[in-house]
């Protein structure tokens, strides 16, 4: 048995919990090399980043996963969570001051919940029982994009389209030697983490999780076995919600910064995780979305912030050329994967 | 007998294709009915019909005396109409016990694990495999599994579309035993298939069809002695 057949049969929590002890393991090892603590810096910052581009590459994941369906409309509930977070903020709401901006973010997840299922009712479900076949794939990604327009351009009419800054950033570090952690940070982390944990478990273990992969495989046997689709794709909708969500509140907690095209960039890079991870594997969304983080950061810290970015691509298309299944490959494009 | 199932007028439309054409038939409670008829005749298409997998065009479906024709294909397994569709369509992405707990999915009640427990004493093949993936299974086994699945819904009428087909000689016996046996527990069975000896054998009444119509009804036994006719419209079986 080869070493890769060998860690794809063990449990993704030990393999996961593994790559977490080295990963620390050789964060410490490259800070205590002597000129290595920059460096290590940009490792712990790459993984922040990772964290985000990880949320967002599973929301991806799932949609294709379940649905066959390149749900364009995903960087747009990221968006939605930073630029409505920033708008109660901002519009003062009752919050006290010093809590206010942190409280903000709660409903600008639930928004990006709502907006995702607002896609669903209206893009996919709808266009889905009208047209069947060859142009089931093709209407709701078109239609999708045009949500992902109109939403950017509602924000755009309703909070201006300049780039705005949280006044008060969220800071709270936690000096360990010579590196500096952010403890909100680290927390938003290991919280998107936790979810991305958490729907694995749901996929695998729980009636739902069961309902959502027999419809990935077969929407008409899921149908005769007694699952009401049009009652279980909500709940794909609501969860890639979720997790834009989540990715959008930790983009506001690491960065400060919004705007109504904040979801481009992290769209396209967790777009670029996903496949370089292997499409429609949950495990390959993780690793290919903090691999494309750390990229960045090293990118920029090795050829600044401009040439990061012809790095990051060259890589990934070298990435995916070489081995176009991904990292965790194996699935095939199309129906019968998660 | 009191009829469980009903189908009147029954059509059903593909575009252009009109696949069948004003079908009536009948299921008394705890009768094994065949449907026999060459390929493309619209057998296919009028179990999908009464399992609500496709929308009928016209037509009437009652079962247990309501009636069901508006019915989504989810509602009607809850009621106890289940189709064990044809090729199997076992779910190779989900293991042995994942695809029985689907078929228990419309179940809201405490006896799911027992019943799997039941499904893996009469299926030892099935026992053993409970945690590979669905795909491991060979032919046999995987109609045991739809026919099991099927099982975990607690059908009062299972309908099998053609449920020997890939089959060899041997497992065709054992299905078609495993179906009689079925039947003496008191389940209502209709029967879709090629091999018309087979069904006929198992069935107490048969409908041949013919490109979308009931050309003609009768005792299995009648039917099976018919050999004339029935060579006329099912080929060479």
């Amino acid at each position: 048995m080869s070493a890769a057949a060998g860690v794809r049969g063990a449990h993704p929590l030990v393999v996961s919990a593994g790559v977490a002890v080295g990963c620390v393991a050789a964060i410490a090892g490259l800070a205590a090399l002597p000129g290595g603590a920059t460096l290590a810096q940009q490792v712990v910052s790459g993984l922040m980043l990772g964290g985000i581009y990880v949320a967002v590459a599973v929301a991806f994941t799932l949609t294709i996963g379940v649905l066959n369906f390149l749900n364009f409309t995903i960087p747009t509930m990221f968006m939605l969570t930073g630029m409505v977070a920033w708008g109660l903020a901002r519009h003062g709401l009752p919050f006290t001051e010093a809590w206010h901006w942190a409280l903000a973010l709660p409903p600008g997840i639930v928004v990006a919940i709502l907006a995702s299922l607002v896609v669903e009712r209206f893009t996919f479900r709808y266009l889905k029982t009208r047209h069947g076949d060859a142009t089931e794939h093709a209407i709701p990604l078109v239609s999708s994009l045009g949500f992902l327009l109109i939403f950017e351009h509602l924000v755009l009419i309703v909070l201006g389209s300049d780039a705005q800054s949280f006044p008060v950033r969220f800071r709270l570090d936690w000096q360990v030697g010579p590196l500096v952690v952010g403890l909100p940070q680290l927390a938003s982390l290991l919280l998107s983490l936790a979810i991305v944990f958490w729907l694995s478990w749901l996929l695998a273990r729980t009636r739902t999780g069961r309902a959502l992969r027999s419809i990935a495989e077969s929407p008409d046997t899921a149908t005769l076995l007694g699952v009401e689709v049009t009652r279980i794709v909500p709940v794909v909708f609501l969860l890639s919600g979720l997790l834009c969500g989540v990715a959008g509140a930790l983009f506001v907690v690491n960065y400060s910064d919004v705007s109504p095209f904040m979801g481009d960039h992290v769209g396209t890079k967790a777009i670029a995780a996903m496949v370089l991870g292997g499409l429609g594997s949950i495990w390959g969304a993780i690793a290919g979305g903090l691999l494309v983080g750390l990229l960045e950061t090293l990118g920029i810290h090795f050829f600044g912030g401009d040439a990061a970015q012809v790095v990051v691509w060259t890589v990934l298309l070298l990435a995916i050329v070489l081995r176009p299944q991904g990292l965790f490959g194996g699935s095939r494009i199309g129906k019968g994967k998660l | 007998m009191p009829m469980l199932l009903e189908i009147e007028g029954l059509e059903v439309r593909y575009g252009r294709t009109h696949a069948v054409r004003g079908v009536s038939l009948g299921v008394a409670t705890a009768e094994v009915v065949t449907v026999l008829g060459a390929n493309g005749a619209g057998k296919s298409s009028l179990l999908k019909a009464i399992a609500g997998a496709v929308t009928p065009a016209g037509g009437r479906i009652i079962f247990d005396g309501a009636d069901v024709t508006a019915l989504s294909a989810p509602e009607r397994v809850k009621r106890g109409l289940v189709l064990v569709p044809e090729g199997r369509q076992i779910l190779v992405s989900l293991t042995v016990h994942e695809n029985l707990l689907m078929g228990a999915y419309g179940r809201r009640d405490g006896d799911v694990a027992r019943d799997i427990e039941g499904i893996y004493a009469r299926f030892s093949n099935l026992a053993a495999r409970r945690d590979m993936l669905a795909s491991v299974l060979s032919g046999g086994e995987q109609q045991m599994l739809a026919i099991s699945r099927a099982l975990l819904a607690r059908p009062r009428l299972m309908m099998l579309d053609e449920p020997s087909l890939g089959l060899s000689p041997l497992l065709v016996g054992r299905l078609f035993e495993l179906v009689r046996e079925l039947n003496r527990d008191g389940l209502a069975i209709l029967l879709v298939e090629q091999n018309t000896r087979m069904a006929l054998r198992t069935a107490s009444r048969g409908y041949v069809m013919e490109l979308g119509r009931i050309v003609l009804d009768g005792p299995a036994d009648r039917l099976a002695d018919n050999e004339a006719l029935a060579a006329a419209y099912l080929g060479s079986h």
